[in-house]
């Protein structure tokens, strides 16, 4: 394990995360003919969570205090497992791609829990909703990265990025391309983003991420909200480095390297922020029962990528 | 019986209905030719207004009571009848005798009149003789036993803090139901208003609504007033609606003293409303599209009604109307210069609003969340007797301004649009047609402008005359019914709104709906707490 990696890497995953939800937003109000928040807008807010009372429903047992950090932490931890800028990413030895999706999905139950702690009707419905739609989810995003697993032979996430970045460069691979569609579709649902959640809605009925915290408040909010900005990062990474880990810096690289490696990993952040940005401006919410169509859309061109990984080899 | 005053399109109603009750039905008064009244015993009441439904399509528009123990030593009730057809206003008065203070209930028959009735039973303390669900209406549980539109409630009375039992709201039972309250306090600035949803996962099996929480007495403060200060108060009745509530009551008190606002100032009239109509339905358009998060089209009705209230700023002083209503007309004339604004205003809006719908209509995930949500079926809405935008986008073909020409609204024509499909797409298309046919009757009345004054001297109104104003607000239709007191004061002034009237037909159309709808069914009435609570 190499710590200034770690720790370079985890800076990046803390700084960074929230600042990616404040282009995003910044970028949406400009496409909606707003003026919108400044990008940098959501440091402050953060800040501000953090310094603030909590008020806690007295119904609440120890699980609604604890969620924040277990969403938190294995958003990080996540993080530290995906190559950012760097090959190999500075947890690799840890599990691969199986530890990733167990400890999005660990997250998810305690984000789940934490909706239904303080028993409100806006909390349970919110987590309700949020089970339904990952059960979905989950499978869809598992197939999309074993497709790749597959081809590369290893379900090390640093592997895979390897074998696709050596590899001849086989842009239109259909199972990659299958995939990567699959892989988009799940990080719109797990990001909260419109067609399938209103991250900006005041309507708490149609909530589902936000309704999950509308009882937080304070450090814990501020916790939950830079856990679920963290989440969105790592997820943007993985379809990033796993399907175009272009300009991703080798093994041993200098600073030169390194530092083109982090501007080319700038630019494809921005380039997936806008393609988000652009889904969410076009698009109204889907009604919340076609939503599993969506995410079924998304597992079954996963399958079918997974598929042609074995009729195209 | 005067039957010269009559129009001669109610005449033939006014003599079947004598032939049919043979004279049972008491004196008939014909202050106005399209405002009849009968004062009928109360026992006719029922018989009577189902007759007239069944036999003339007439409608229940309103139920209400008066206190006239000091002149006539009983209540009366006044059951407000409106025939389209006929373009009249047929309006039953029954005593209520103070020692026997109870009513029959219409309710089962008319289910639109259920608040109505119960709102009798709160204010004046008339019980009701089978009513489906006589529980408190207007008055929540816990307030006293106090009745207070009765004359001897003092205005400036001091109530106890309230104790006692809270609203029981009626239990839905089932393995796997559950109950979610939402309300009275929102995200958002929006009034009070509680929603009990009883819920089988996400499908609404039932919901339950609790309005009246801003209730503020608004009626009995008109008793108070002179009626000149009146069309302030009535101003704030529901601020979306300033103008047409305030146009509502100067029309009710302009007919009381028998006097009609001049040419111009009637054009004028006409020329507000229709700009208070165009302004919330174009918000209205954009505020669906932001409840399934199409916030884009939201951003742009913002600014094409930015556009309105800048216009209305310029043209009265006031971006939401306010001030420019006033008895015998309107307080403002507009110059060249103003009127040329006006016009300017219309054909801006022409292409900027075709580009807003054109925007909404070939966004194909937004329509797919508006299509067959939230149906109100036609049967079911003119049972509840729903009006204006929900009514005529679930069949209910009705309008006064076409059906009971009010203001200078006797000069054009209007064009109604009415649907079948009662769902909110075409509560939506309601509100997209109507503003094509606004922006239209604007340029109409700006071409056949007259001159002249604005407005009429109504001066002193005399002492107990009753009178019924109505406009077609851009909700729906806005009844004033007042009855006057020496000195240039009201004895009595009942105001109904469309809110109202359509607040139960939102428990219909949610059913079988799913939870995460129930924002964009709501939006779609768009209904007036304020309005309803008075």
């Amino acid at each position: 394990m190499n710590l200034p990696a770690l720790v370079l890497q985890l800076l990046l995953l803390l700084l960074l995360a929230p600042l990616v939800s404040g282009v995003i937003k910044n970028w949406k109000a400009k496409l909606q003919n707003r003026r919108g928040p400044r990008p940098w807008q959501v440091y402050f807010d953060l800040a501000k969570f953090l310094r603030k009372d909590m008020v806690i429903s007295e119904h609440t047992s120890w699980v609604f205090g604890f969620a924040p950090y277990v969403v938190f932490l294995s958003a990080l931890l996540t993080g530290l497992m995906v190559p950012m800028v760097h090959l190999p990413a500075p947890l690799s030895l840890f599990g691969g791609v199986l530890a990733v999706v167990g400890l999005l999905a660990l997250g998810r139950f305690f984000l789940a829990l934490g909706g239904l702690d303080p028993a409100s009707a806006f909390g349970g419905m919110g987590s309700s909703r949020e089970m339904t739609l990952s059960a979905i989810a989950e499978p869809a995003l598992m197939l999309a990265i074993f497709t790749v697993a597959i081809t590369a032979k290893s379900t090390d996430l640093s592997q895979m990025a390897l074998s696709t970045q050596s590899a001849t460069w086989k842009l239109l691979n259909p199972a990659h391309v299958l995939a990567f569609a699959a892989m988009f579709v799940v990080l719109l649902a797990e990001t909260g983003r419109i067609p399938v959640d209103n991250p900006a809605t005041h309507l708490e009925l149609t909530m589902i991420h936000e309704a999950m915290l509308l009882e937080y408040s304070g450090r814990h909010l501020a916790f939950m909200e830079w856990g679920a900005s963290v989440k969105q990062l790592v997820l943007m990474t993985l379809l990033l480095n796993v399907f175009f880990p272009i300009g991703l810096a080798g093994p041993g690289a200098g600073a030169a390297a390194l530092g083109i490696s982090l501007l080319a990993y700038l630019a494809k952040l921005l380039a997936l922020s806008a393609a988000v940005v652009v889904v969410e401006t076009t698009n109204a919410k889907l009604r919340l029962f076609r939503v599993p169509d969506l995410l079924s859309a998304a597992f079954v061109l996963a399958t079918l990528a997974l598929l042609s990984t074995f009729l195209f080899h | 019986m005067m039957l010269s005053h009559v129009s001669s399109e109610l005449r033939p109603v006014v003599e079947e209905l004598t032939r049919r009750f043979h004279g049972r039905l008491g004196t008939c008064v014909a202050p106005r030719s399209n405002e009849i009244y009968f004062h009928a015993p109360l026992d006719l009441v029922s018989g009577c207004c189902a007759h007239l439904y069944r036999n003339w399509n007439a409608r229940l528009v309103t139920v209400f009571a008066d206190d006239a123990r000091a002149e006539a030593g009983v209540f009366h009730l006044y059951y407000v009848l409106a025939l389209d057809a006929a373009h009249g206003f047929l309006i039953l008065r029954a005593p209520v005798p103070p020692e026997t203070p109870e009513f029959p209930s219409l309710a089962n028959a008319f289910p639109g009149v259920n608040w109505q009735e119960r709102e009798v039973q709160d204010l004046f303390g008339l019980k009701l003789i089978g009513h489906p669900n006589p529980r408190r209406c207007a008055l929540h549980d816990d307030w006293p036993e106090v009745y207070p539109l009765r004359k001897d409630f003092d205005l400036k009375t001091v109530l106890p803090p309230f104790q006692g039992e809270r609203h029981k709201f009626r239990k839905v039972e089932g393995e796997g139901v559950f109950q979610v309250p939402v309300g009275p306090v929102h995200a958002g600035i929006i009034e009070p208003g509680h929603f009990l949803f009883s819920v089988a996962g996400e499908p609404v099996l039932y919901l339950q609504l609790r309005l009246f929480y801003v209730h503020k007495g608004t009626e009995k403060l008109f008793e108070h007033l002179p009626i000149a200060h009146g069309v302030r108060l009535a101003e704030s009745i529901s601020g979306d609606s300033s103008f047409a509530h305030a146009t509502a009551f100067c029309h009710a008190v302009e007919r009381a003293a028998g006097v009609d606002a001049p040419p111009r100032g009637r054009v004028l009239r006409s020329v507000c409303l229709e700009l208070e109509r165009l302004h919330n339905h174009i918000a209205d358009i954009g505020a669906i599209c932001t409840d399934v998060a199409f916030v884009t089209a939201n951003m742009h009705a913002l600014r094409l009604k930015e556009k309105i209230l800048r216009v209305n700023e310029h043209l009265t002083g006031n971006r939401l109307l306010r001030g420019q209503a006033c008895l015998g007309g309107v307080r403002f004339d507009w110059d060249a210069s103003q009127l040329k604004v006006l016009a300017g205003l219309v054909a801006e809006l022409r292409p900027e609003f075709a580009a807003l719908v054109q925007l909404v209509e070939r966004s194909s995930s937004t329509l797919d969340r508006l299509q067959t949500t939230g149906i109100l079926k036609p049967g079911v809405a003119r049972d509840l007797g729903v009006v204006g935008i929900a009514g005529r986008a679930s069949g209910f073909d009705h309008d006064l301004r076409r059906d009971f020409p009010h203001a200078a609204y006797d000069q054009v024509k209007v064009k109604v649009p009415v649907y079948q499909a009662g769902d909110v797409r075409h509560r939506l298309r309601v509100r997209v047609d109507e503003v094509r046919e606004s922006l239209s009757l604007i340029e109409q009345f700006i071409a056949k402008l007259p001159g002249g004054p604005v407005h009429a001297a109504v001066g002193e109104v005399p002492a107990d005359r009753a009178a019924l104003g109505y406009v077609e607000g851009w909700r729906g239709e806005i009844f004033h019914w007042i009855r006057t007191a020496p000195d240039n004061r009201l004895a009595r002034c009942k105001i109904k709104d469309p809110s109202l009237q359509n607040w139960p037909a939102l428990s219909e159309a949610i059913l079988g709906n799913i939870v995460p709808d129930f924002p964009v069914v709501n939006k779609s009435f768009n209904l007036s707490y304020s309005g309803t609570d008075r």
